[in-house]
């Protein structure tokens, strides 16, 4: 202990060097920059100031595109509570009580527990990025394929479980999203499918156009579809900051997604995004008054925000103990890092103290200032709600446009945004919700992936499934939640149904 | 609305600069503006982490920006193709590798109208080539090549490999190794060089074919073991590490990053290109960055380099034939 205090102590002493210090500073600005804007990602922002990494020493750069990944966390949650447009991937979650927290006249109290949230979740995750990524790393390696596909299905099964009105409905559209992750180059063949010739969509369908079209541009639709404005109550300012009440909601929530978020982080794939989910569903399954979600309860709020921050930390671990990318992001920051002519790998930590202890102590730091950054702005930022719908609305398509295009420079990119709008508008007004959608397009293809490839590790046995420990543990979570759900529907009905249901489940599981 | 025009702010320069570049004007002086090179692949991966030094090298040799630009998607298919597709002025090169042969072959395979055909683009350069190298998990019993092959003829189709994706590079070095030796293997493709490391430290794979760089840092570690390399000599970063020429099989297959552009450019444009290129690559700067990143320089000019690649677009492509239509395994 008294040697992670010391080593603290060197990584303080570099964190807090003005140069590092002034590279936190500007990678947390440009992250909350690149979360605010729908489609430009922390990856495309880390991307685009990779380059001008490349003159810093090897620790500022490091510094520098870490802020910006964390920060992107941060900011990502704004126009998801104003605009119900997630600025990133992860905050899709924060769209659905976000956003009725605005229509509430609490839009101030959202993005002031987002940012709170944030900061805890951030700040406690690195006390377990530092203490704990040697032993974790190893842990998450052995997550393989049939791991990873038990998890994803585990998501899938607590996506159903926590559906807000009819689970059909829902089970629905997350099947209509997985359908829509079919599109593009099948990963063990090689085929094109759906592709109708276009080679854009070889890689499948984007996940950000369809989040902007199912959520920001069905928004934009439904509002100029009234004959009178939607009532959004304006924020007073004295509604700034959380009541004691509000407070005494997200607490636990915080605690617990932070807990959540990490350990999901440090699972090599799209950690941040599915924490976050998983996180809300957590929150609405535990909650007293679950009717309250979808209606702008801020644990739907303070639970994924607070998961999501913590995932990033999470996925520092492989990256920083054995030198193996967890995502693209991570991916992106070890190739800065041998640019720098360090060799990310499992002796790194030893080898390169300063620049481990260095990189811990601005994660601390960089979250304090962003903390300090983003609650001024929340009284900003809610000054958007005061401009009149004919100004705001227009604004927000041009943005949504710009923000999608910029993505991938892609035309397609932009018919799909159109279509999944006029697609999301329809859906809407049948009383379908379009989080699942998302849900299942996001999941579709790290799902076949993980799918096929333990069929491929064991010669095409399922049988690879149950075996495995960890794998196993996490189907049969899955088909107890699965079974929970049921139970109530065939109680009401016939009594001895139950059993009955049960052998059917486990049957499925193991076919 | 303050906050609003600062952060509409970056896609719109971003717009701006795509559009610049995509623009054209007449061709006096060669270059009259700047040059882009677009690496087809995400920032990170090896094609962009080569395109950076060289774009920086060239922009002091030809006192002219030069920009590298990613168009990512399908493989690498998206941004090739818009290269070879683009007018022929100079403006728009490539950054390729060895994948651009790859493409095209196997997009005849299922009779897709081709993104591009290689006869679309002309050689410039050949930046660097680097032979993969044949690793084990440190937990697995085989200490040498021999041992490996043996067991694998034992039990046929029971040792699995990783790779960065199928029909991606790191499959056509496994799928020599395999035709050479005469060896069934399990395939168990990934996203990428990354996941496919770790899909071998976590144990989930036996082996795989990557480049020094990437298996360096694990192999000091004793976390895998390296049997042999795909080059012609051994690397100088491995020098306990035999080639499969030294151990008897006539296998030879390197990961390389070339620079390319469109059919059709002036020979006047690419003469100028050629000795750019040539004197940026000699650059200090040049060296030491590729240095930092561990991968050799094998400069080639274009008459050479259109020779290696025509060697090289011959193995690959029969490779791919010899792999053929993947079926999947009948579940059971």
């Amino acid at each position: 202990m008294s040697e992670t205090l010391h080593n603290l102590y060197i990584g303080f002493s570099v964190a807090l060097a003005p140069s590092v210090l002034l590279y936190a500073f500007v990678g947390c600005v440009v992250g909350t920059l690149v979360g605010v804007l729908p489609g430009i990602g922390p990856l495309a922002g880390i991307s685009l100031l990779l380059p001008a990494s490349f003159g810093l020493d090897a620790t500022s750069a490091i510094v520098l595109l870490a802020g910006i990944y964390y920060g992107a966390m941060y900011g990502g949650s704004t126009t998801s509570i104003l605009m119900r447009i997630p600025g990133e991937a992860a905050s899709v979650m924060t769209c659905i009580d976000g956003y009725e927290m605005t229509r509430k006249g609490r839009a101030g109290p959202a993005l002031a527990i987002a940012a709170i949230g944030s900061y805890i979740a951030g700040t406690v995750s690195i006390v377990g990025l530092m203490l704990l990524a040697p032993p974790l790393a190893s842990f998450a390696l052995r997550f393989g394929p049939p791991e990873y596909f038990a998890l994803l299905l585990l998501g899938l099964l607590v996506l159903a479980y926590m559906s807000g009105g009819s689970m059909l409905k829902s089970l629905a559209m997350a099947a209509l999203g997985l359908l829509l992750g079919m599109i593009g180059i099948d990963p063990m063949t090689g085929f094109f499918r759906f592709s109708y010739g276009l080679v854009e969509l070889g890689d499948g369908i984007g996940v950000v156009p369809v989040a902007v079209g199912l959520f920001g541009l069905s928004e934009i639709l439904l509002t100029a579809g009234q004959p009178t404005a939607t009532e959004i109550k304006k924020p007073r300012l004295k509604d700034l900051l959380p009541s004691r009440e509000e407070w005494c909601d997200s607490i636990w929530p915080i605690g617990r997604g932070t807990v959540l978020g990490f350990l999901i982080g440090i699972i090599p794939g799209s950690a941040h995004i599915i924490s976050s989910f998983v996180s809300y569903a957590v929150e609405k399954r535990l909650s007293k008054h679950p009717e309250r979600f979808g209606h702008g309860a801020i644990e739907g709020v303070a639970g994924p925000e607070s998961a999501n921050n913590s995932a990033t930390s999470g996925a520092f671990v492989p990256m920083l103990a054995l030198g193996v990318p967890s995502g693209p992001i991570p991916a992106v920051m070890i190739a800065a890092m041998m640019v720098h002519g360090i060799s990310p790998g499992p002796l790194l930590i030893s080898q390169q103290p300063e620049l481990f202890w260095g990189f811990i102590a601005s994660m601390y730091v960089g979250n304090l200032v962003l903390l300090i950054l983003n609650l001024p702005l929340v009284g900003i930022f809610v000054n958007v709600l005061r401009i009149p719908y004919p100004l705001l609305y227009p604004a927000i398509l041009v943005f949504c446009v710009l923000g999608v295009y910029a993505v991938n420079g892609s035309a397609v990119d932009l018919g799909i945004m159109t279509a999944t709008g006029a697609l999301g508008y329809g859906l809407r007004k049948f009383d379908f919700e379009t989080a699942p959608v998302v849900l299942g397009l996001i999941l579709a293809p790290m799902m076949e992936m993980s799918f096929r490839q333990s069929l491929a590790m064991s010669s095409g046995s399922y049988a690879i499934f149950v075996n495995r420990p960890i794998a196993l543990v996490m189907l049969t979570v899955g088909l107890a939640l699965l079974l929970l759900s049921v139970v109530p529907f065939l109680m009401k009905r016939v009594d001895w149904r139950q059993r009955l249901g049960l052998e059917a489940g486990q049957e499925k599981e193991t076919l | 609305m303050r906050s609003y025009k600062g952060s509409i702010l970056l896609p719109a320069l971003l717009i701006l600069f795509f559009g610049l570049t995509a623009e054209s004007s007449a061709q006096e002086k060669y270059p009259d503006r700047p040059i882009t090179i677009v690496a087809p692949f995400p920032p990170g991966g090896v094609a962009d982490l080569t395109a950076r030094p060289v774009a920086a090298a060239l922009e002091k040799v030809m006192k002219n920006p030069v920009v590298v630009v990613n168009k990512t998607g399908a493989a690498g298919a998206v941004g090739m193709s818009f290269v070879a597709n683009s007018k022929p002025d100079g403006y728009n090169l490539l950054m390729a590798l060895s994948s651009i042969s790859i493409i095209p072959e196997a997009d005849k395979l299922f009779d897709r109208k081709p993104a591009y055909t290689m006869d679309q683009l002309i050689p410039i350069a050949l930046v660097s080539a680097d032979p993969t190298i044949f690793v084990v998990n440190a937990s697995r019993p085989w200490k040498n090549l021999k041992e490996f092959v043996d067991d694998a003829k034992k039990r046929p189709g029971e040792i699995s490999y990783s790779s960065s994706g199928v029909y991606g590079t790191l499959h056509m070095a496994m799928e020599m190794l395999t035709h050479g030796a005469g060896l069934n293997l399990k395939h168990v493709p990934y996203s990428g060089a990354g996941p496919a490391l770790t899909a071998l430290l976590g144990g989930h794979v036996d082996t795989l074919a990557s480049g020094p760089a990437v298996v360096i840092p694990q192999i000091k570690a004793g976390k895998i073991r390296p049997l042999a390399g795909w080059g012609a000599k051994r690397v100088a970063a491995l020098p306990g590490v035999a080639t499969f020429k030294e151990l008897g099989y006539d296998i030879e297959f390197y990961i390389w990053a070339g620079l390319f552009a469109p059919r059709g450019t002036s020979p006047a444009v690419m003469k100028t290109i050629r000795e750019s290129v040539k004197q940026a690559v000699d650059a200090a700067e040049f060296k030491a960055a590729m240095e930092k990143l561990q991968t050799p320089i094998a400069y080639l000019d274009a008459p050479d380099f259109q020779k290696f690649w025509d060697k090289d677009a011959k193995m690959l492509t029969d490779a791919i034939k010899r792999i053929g239509k993947i079926e999947i395994p009948e579940a059971k």
